[in-house]
């Protein structure tokens, strides 16, 4: 079999092992089932599957690593969700996907199914490190230094069932990119990774600890500026340690590193990893050049080959369309090929449920990335799904197939661009519904030009502290909340996850959910009265300060 | 120690859980069986709940149940959950109105 483009090749070791795991959990269930294990006994071991029990049903969480797959993968969780599910899927802010209606008993079947392959659903949840996410353009966009792949999976096979850190205080996540333009949130997790060649073209790592979102929201510190490949793995590893070491595990609120971080600072921080690093055997950790060219020789290389025309070709197709030619601005990106161009695919249809995909939709994606990108899919952690490597002279044609199952919305970065958690229509967490005020927002500024007009503009949406969807990091953010059994949302102006990361402030009293839209657009009214030249709603919100926004947003005529 | 539960005039208290097998949602009947339909729940009063809720726990897995629990509700026909969370566990995600559980079955 050929190698997949852009994510690591399965061995045989990884297959044993994935089935060994499977056959190991599906006597756990057995033992669930006949009552041998109680469900206090039994919790622990189906999360370490990424089996939560929801409100309706249990909810299988499919890990994604660094947010990638094959078409043969993408086909497979489709066949999932039409055979064990209710014909959909969600895309989640951790570049995974989560089926909501699962049957306990039919979980062991699917994780053979997600075997066959290469795929599982392990570290999924817990309190290890979880799912690795990378920059959703890695390998194509024309402004990365380091594609952060090969280091991505290096941390997925460093971090899977790693003895020392499969019950650390609290979940732990990182994340990696190789782009000056941070498309991670880096700052936002409890490890954050930005590479860039060094000074003999090896990459250098500048590694960021202690961000999070949350209850508690923190924008990571710089931990170290310029860390060498050798010593990568042995840096994160030290990092883990004295978080594991001195993590608080008395109270579940205060156990995140970022808590740990914050306490003692980072300079402490620092000196404890370095005293780690000093004790450690280094050579046990350290990674050379020959481990990086063998995990690399596991991945495919596209083949970048396009008509000497493509870019003409394209420029006249848009010239011709203008709505394809909206499409093209706000959904694409600049490739590293002249020839061609990253498409990335909005699953935010104007009044849908955001990051949700049928069945039917997933085996169409997964044709189309083998027609027109290699066979490969990323997943974003704003829950979209970015095809990689589209020749420009065929772009139009993908733009016409994703048409046909309502896949074409020109929404991406805009205010249609709605990241939201499950919410409670879900969630056994969560306090507030997130999908319905998500569903309602899309609907108001449903209008492509309108959202064109309104230019860049995030809306993150959570249904409790827990922050899932990322509220604190929004441009506006919201966070549900429970007033006496009904629902209110708090609103934030001025978060960001991109580079010059911030944390968005409260604008005030939570307001009822069905004054909620009205507020959101009176925000935006306020922005577009007030911009100046090409300001976006950062730009003008930073101009002006809160005061103007807060007033738009409680105004009560 | 479980919290005294506060009722208010016209609110009674429902016994609820999920499935094992499945997890799906199910509420308990007075003929002791457990069913996906809110609209044939025991209602209980605040005094009798507890001795109830502690039967049914300890007979939770020969029922095939897990996470059971009281929560109040309308005393109506059928009963209506008095939270946000209970009524959608009640009636299925708002989202999917093709989901929904009946409740007058």
């Amino acid at each position: 079999m050929s190698l997949p483009v852009g994510h690591y090749q399965y061995d045989r070791i990884d297959r044993d092992f994935l089935q060994a795991r499977i056959a190991e959990f599906e006597g756990q269930v057995q033992r669930r089932l006949d009552g041998t294990l109680s469900e206090d006994e039994f919790k622990p071991l189906r999360l370490m599957n990424g089996l939560y029990l929801q409100l309706h049903a249990y909810m299988l969480r499919v890990a994604i690593p660094y947010g990638i797959l094959d078409s043969r993968q993408l086909r497979r969780l489709g066949e999932i969700a039409r055979r064990y599910d209710r014909d959909y899927g969600h895309f989640t802010t951790r570049q995974n996907i989560q089926f909501n209606w699962i049957r306990l008993e039919d979980t062991p079947a699917i994780l053979r199914e997600l075997a066959e392959v290469d795929m599982h659903a392990i570290q999924t949840s817990g309190n290890c490190i979880r799912n690795v996410t990378a920059d959703e353009y890695a390998g194509a966009a024309a402004d990365e230094l380091v594609d952060p792949r090969v280091h991505a999976e290096i941390l997925r096979q460093w971090s899977t069932l790693h003895p020392e850190f499969t019950f650390l205080p609290r979940k732990f996540k990182i994340a990696i990119s190789g782009s000056p333009n941070d498309r991670v949130a880096a700052r936002f997790h409890d490890i954050g990774i930005l590479a860039r060649p060094g000074e003999d073209g090896a990459p250098v790592f500048r590694i960021f600890v202690g961000g999070g979102l949350g209850r508690t929201p923190i924008i990571g510190e710089e931990l170290f500026d310029s860390v060498r490949e050798e010593h990568l793995l042995a840096t994160l590893e030290a990092i883990v340690r004295v978080y594991n070491a001195h993590g608080r595990r008395d109270n579940i609120y205060k156990a995140r590193i970022k808590i740990l971080v914050q306490a003692i600072g980072v300079e402490a921080y620092r000196e404890a990893v370095e005293a780690e690093l000093a004790q450690m055997n280094l050579e046990r950790y350290r990674l050379t050049p020959e481990a990086v060219a063998a995990i690399r020789s596991r991945f495919a290389v596209p083949l970048l080959e396009a008509p000497a025309d493509a870019d003409a070709v394209l420029a006249e197709q848009r010239r011709a369309d203008p709505i394809f030619d909206r499409w093209v601005r706000s959904n694409t990106h600049v490739h590293r090929d002249p020839g061609h161009i990253i498409a990335t695919i909005s699953l935010k249809p104007a009044g849908g449920i955001p990051g949700d995909a049928t069945s039917a939709q997933i085996g169409r994606l997964a044709d189309l990335a083998d027609a027109y990108s290699f066979g490969e899919i990323r997943i974003t952690h704003l829950q979209n799904v970015v095809l990689g490597h589209v020749r420009k002279d065929r772009l139009r044609d993908l733009w016409l197939g994703l048409a046909e199952v309502g896949l074409a919305e020109a929404n991406i970065g805009l205010i249609g661009d709605i990241v939201a958690c499950p919410g409670l229509d879900y969630c056994a967490l969560a306090n507030a519904r997130s999908i319905p005020i998500a569903q309602k927002l899309g609907a108001r500024f449903a209008d492509t030009a309108l959202q064109a007009e309104i230019g860049a503009l995030r809306i993150n949406i959570s249904g409790c502290i827990n922050a899932c969807g990322h509220h604190h990091a929004g441009h506006i953010g919201l966070l549900g909340v429970d007033k006496r059994g009904e629902e209110f949302f708090q609103l934030t102006v001025g978060g960001r996850a991109e580079n010059g990361a911030a944390i968005g402030t409260i604008l005030g009293a939570a307001l009822p959910e069905d004054e909620t839209v009205d507020a959101i657009a009176r925000l935006v009214d306020c922005y577009l009265g007030r911009r100046e030249g090409g300001e976006t709603f950062l730009d003008t919100l930073t101009r002006l300060g809160h005061e103007p926004f807060r007033e738009a947003a409680y105004e009560t005529v | 120690m479980k919290r005294p539960v506060r009722l208010e005039p016209g609110q009674k208290l429902v016994l609820t859980a999920n499935r094992l097998l499945d997890g799906r949602t199910v509420w308990w009947g007075a003929d002791g069986t457990w069913d996906l339909h809110i609209g044939r729940a025991s209602l209980l009063d605040a005094e009798d709940a507890d001795a109830v809720l502690a039967r049914v726990v300890a007979e939770a897995q020969r029922d095939g149940v897990v996470g059971v629990y009281d929560t109040a509700v309308q005393a109506a026909v059928p009963p209506e959950p008095v939270t946000v969370r209970e009524k959608i566990r009640a009636h299925g995600p708002t989202v999917h109105p093709e989901f929904a559980v009946e409740t007058d079955q």
